[in-house]
């Protein structure tokens, strides 16, 4: 024997082997949730009180691990003790019943051996990829704290800087570790593999399939539930204000950072100033992580999801991938292997066909995209052979031909080819045009002619006794129209050439009160007397005006 | 033969089959999809029944997986869009390389993309071995590779977005965007068997391979694959000979032509021309064809004069024989006749060109004789094609 005392040595593993040790596990993982919020102690009653799914406690922590009764809870408890995970002492607290008095009462503590196994036991599973488990009991943790938090929040007194700040820290030590798992589980979807090419690639596909499963099961499933909770608290606590706890946790470290503060308690200005804009500085990054937290678990509209939110979209996303992956492992299980490997070997056929013509056929019977084809017939035929009435034997031969347009026969075309059109002779046209051109200058000649006046006429007398022939009229009023538009307001006299320059017209007014009408064929024009000139330009010399 | 009135519905309906016959594979930018779309359900159920072809309709696409009824026909090549040239194996093989880079390809791709994922598959050296390379180097090889991707562009596989092909063809440097429509290429294949699980190595029992289907083991599954071939051939040749046929097939057919006759009339509109030799359905709008006899033009011409020189004459000319027919043709018809073909050197074009037209519509097939020479022999419903009487002829003359 090598030992000299009656202390055994520490065996902080052995529980692993056992076949209570999921209890074991369970036990553990309460003494290092306790030591996470720095609580060293523990009762056998305080590990129940905190045992998942009690019902003080958050559910969602190990799932297997069943709630013990005392009698086994302390028995499991000594187990630990003697394999050196935990440490017990006399517990030299008050009692209130007696049978507690009665009772071994004792405190527990982890060990440093039991510790660092806890510690060596999370890195080994998280190097598994257990993700799910682990991510299940941060949840756990984060909604835990989260609820403490709310209490502070809630509470009417400032709150305990140091249990809000060791909360805060909690929260920000299991958040990080969260989201850094999170991260990793979406990039890891986002480089699917693409097993639709694999040979032999099944095996990392099971494996991935199971990962998958399990991670969905245990953590997914866990979010979409815990996630909403989480959100509800983070709303509370905000609703209670959480710029008072933030603030308490950020004085907290404030203190750490200026630890003479108190000493020179208003002595020194400068001091109180740093003291100041370390709070500040303080409260802005536990603001910032309380954003992130927030961000996480709360979705703020639909256009920035959360990050739970995106996770189980991942996450369903996962599984489309994961079926359609099967289904193609099905397929190729079933004797049709994936069509990429089908086009290739395709090529290889028509590169080995021995000619053309058989590449054709080859490529029929793999694409099947040849149109049908038939024969026509034309309705005429059609009428002939159904008052034949041929019998079923007929030959070819002996029905009636197809009527074949004797034109398509003779000229490949239906349509009767006419001949071309010969160059137009626009000379005649001309001509026409010419003559009426001709024609129309002569009549505006002779309306002219009719409207000038020898000298000035009154207005009245213009038409003369049978009134104005139409084209002289149509003439007059387009002179007029010159002259009154350049008739300007209290000159009674105007003078004004048409606007082809053909004529010229006078104008002076006699009476405004005197009326005349002018008979013509299209109507009677009527209007104040005036004294009218009409002068045909074209008719005189200009030399003489 | 007296038909109902059809009603609207039938009438769209048979919109929707012919457009499915004509072109198997529709997009939502084609003017018949909304009709097969809402038809979907009665025209799958009537191909899956008659035909046993496969009919798929989602929101973007309709595929009518046409199985052929025959194998050995040649003369359905895929085509050019714009030239309408018969693709070449090179062409093939480019088209099923481009197909396999699509396929791993992201929703976008380009056309200088496209050729290096062309050139990666190319590297296959089977395909060096059987003479098939490509460095996209030279202007002809980017001009295959256009060719081939103006037919995904007419199918609806790809959509251009920014770019032309021919500033490609001319300068390799001038790239082209596209969109890719995943939905389409997925229903490109119509083999029976997945491609790349076929491990015959001889060109003839690969292609049984591909399209293999399920051998009949009860009488009712025998007569219904009888029925599924006899009606494939009707929908999709211009004529189905009886001595083209098996035994069963031609028993069977002889016992049920009126029946599967009178449905796809039903369907399609086409009519039965029912002789002792075969069955030829016809189409009496003149439309579900690829290839039109008879046809306006030079080319049609040409074809509608052997056509009708081979009918009355009863003989089987040598090809020799047929282009100097063409030339003294050329001459009669100078004056119609489009200018480059009228000259001597043409004929030889155009005789090839309307042999391989009648040689498409099952009018006449090429026959090595005793010397070793070609000769073209009628196949007998040619014989619709002979001179008819003068005095129907006047009658037929349209003013």
């Amino acid at each position: 024997m090598a030992y000299v005392t009656d202390v055994p040595p520490p065996q902080p593993f052995a529980y692993l082997g056992t076949p209570n040790a999921p209890l074991y596990a369970g036990i553990l993982d309460v003494f290092a949730l306790a030591k996470q919020r720095f609580t060293v102690h523990l009762r056998p009653e305080d590990v129940l009180s905190d045992w998942p799914g009690a019902p003080g406690a958050l559910d969602g922590g190990r799932a297997d691990a069943v709630r013990p009764t005392v009698e086994q809870l302390v028995q499991a408890l000594d187990k630990l003790v003697e394999w050196g995970n935990l440490r017990s002492d006399a517990d030299t607290g008050r009692v209130t019943t007696v049978e507690d008095f009665n009772r071994a009462r004792r405190i527990y503590q982890l060990t440093r051996h039991g510790q660092a196994a806890l510690a060596a036991i999370e890195h080994y599973e998280q190097a598994l990829g257990q993700r799910g488990r682990l991510q299940t009991v941060a949840l756990a943790d984060i909604a835990e704290q989260l609820s403490a938090l709310a209490l502070h929040a809630e509470a009417a007194d400032a709150p305990d800087q140091a249990t809000v700040g060791l909360l805060l820290f909690a929260l920000t030590e299991r958040f990080t570790g969260l989201a850094d798992n999170a991260e990793a589980f979406m990039s890891s979807l986002r480089r699917t593999v693409d097993f639709s090419d694999g040979d032999g690639d099944e095996e990392a596909f099971l494996a991935y399939k199971d990962r998958l499963i399990e991670y969905i099961d245990k953590f997914i499933a866990d979010l979409a539930n815990r996630g909403a909770q989480i959100a509800g608290l983070i709303e509370r606590i905000e609703t209670a204000g959480i710029a008072r706890i933030l603030e308490a946790a950020a004085r907290r470290d404030a203190v750490d950072a200026i630890p003479d503060t108190d000493r020179t308690d208003g002595a020194d200005a400068g001091v109180a100033h740093a003291h100041a804009t370390a709070v500040q500085a303080a409260t802005r990054d536990w603001e910032n992580r309380w954003r992130g937290l927030r961000e996480w678990f709360v979705s703020s509209g639909t256009r920035r999801p959360s990050q739970a939110r995106l996770l189980r979209n991942a996450a369903v996303s996962g599984i489309t991938n994961l079926v359609n992956t099967v289904a193609a492992l099905n397929e190729r299980r079933g004797g049709r292997s994936d069509r990429s490997a089908d086009f290739r070997t395709l090529a290889r056929f028509f590169a080995q066909a021995p000619d053309d013509a058989a590449a054709h056929r080859l490529w029929r019977a793999a694409f099947a995209l040849a149109p049908a084809r038939h024969l026509t017939v034309d309705s005429d035929t059609e009428d002939t052979w159904e008052q034949a009435e041929y019998p079923p034997g007929t030959p070819w031969a002996a029905a009636a031909p197809l009527l074949i347009s004797p034109r398509l026969r003779e000229t490949g075309s239906y349509e009767r080819r006419g001949a071309p059109n010969r160059a137009v002779d626009r000379e005649q046209g001309r001509r026409q045009l010419a003559e009426r051109a001709e024609r129309e200058a002569a009549e505006i000649a002779e309306a002219r002619r009719l409207l000038a006046t020898d000298g000035p006429v009154l207005l009245s007398e213009l038409a003369g006794d049978e009134g104005l022939d139409p084209r002289a009229f149509r003439l007059f009023l387009s002179v007029l129209g010159d002259a009154l538009a350049a008739r300007r307001p209290g000159i009674a006299t105007t003078t004004a050439t048409s606007g082809d320059g053909t004529m010229e017209i006078r104008l002076k007014l006699v009476d405004a009160g005197t009326i005349v009408a002018i008979p013509t064929e299209d109507g009677v024009l009527s209007g104040p007397e005036h004294v009218v000139e009409i002068i045909d330009l074209t008719a005189r010399p200009v030399a003489v005006r | 033969m007296a038909f109902h009135q059809p009603s609207d519905h039938d009438v769209e309906r048979r919109r929707a089959a012919r457009a499915l016959l004509a072109s198997p594979l529709l997009t939502a930018r084609d003017d018949d999809f909304r009709l097969v779309r809402k038809h979907a359900a009665e025209l799958a159920g009537w191909f899956a029944d008659q035909t046993g072809w496969r009919l798929t309709v989602d929101a973007e696409t309709a595929r009518l997986f046409k199985k052929p009824a025959a194998l050995d026909d040649s003369t359905r090549p895929a085509r050019a869009p714009k030239t309408k040239v018969p693709f070449t194996r090179r062409r093939y093989v480019l088209l099923c390389l481009a197909l396999a880079a699509l396929e791993r390809s992201e929703s976008q791709t380009t056309l200088g993309r496209l050729a290096e994922g062309v050139l990666t598959g190319a590297a296959d050296p089977a395909l060096a071995e059987a003479g098939i390379t490509f460095a996209m180097e030279r202007r002809e090889e980017r001009a295959d590779l256009v060719a081939v991707v103006r037919l995904l562009l007419s199918w609806g596989v790809l959509a251009r977005v920014q770019g032309d092909e021919e500033a490609f063809v001319a300068d390799g440097g001038n790239d082209v965007l596209y969109d890719l429509d995943r939905q389409v290429t997925g229903g490109l294949l119509a083999t029976s068997r997945s491609a790349s699980t076929v491990t015959e190595t001889a060109f003839e029992q690969r292609l049984t391979a591909l399209a293999a289907e399920p051998v009949p083991d009860t009488d009712d599954l025998r007569l219904r694959a009888l029925r599924h071939a006899m009606t494939r051939r009707l929908l999709d040749d211009p004529v189905v000979y009886y001595a083209d046929l098996t035994e069963p097939e031609r028993a069977y057919l002889a016992n049920q032509r009126v029946a599967i006759t009178r449905r796809i009339t039903d369907l399609t509109g086409l009519i039965p021309e029912m002789r002792a030799e075969g069955i030829a359905m016809v189409d009496p709008d003149d439309a579900l064809t690829d290839v039109r006899m008879p046809e306006q033009g030079t080319d049609g011409h040409v074809t509608l004069l052997i056509a009708t020189k081979l009918a009355t004459d009863g003989k089987a000319p040598t090809v020799p024989e047929l282009i100097g027919f063409v030339q003294t043709q050329a001459k009669l018809h100078a004056s119609y006749w489009r200018k480059t073909a009228v000259e001597p050197a043409a004929a030889a074009d155009l005789a090839e060109q309307a042999v391989a037209k009648l040689e498409a519509l099952n009018l006449v097939i090429r026959v090595l004789d005793d010397r070793g020479e070609v000769r073209i022999h009628p196949r007998s419903a040619l014989m619709r094609y002979a001179m008819t009487d003068p005095t129907i002829k006047k009658t037929g003359t349209r003013a």
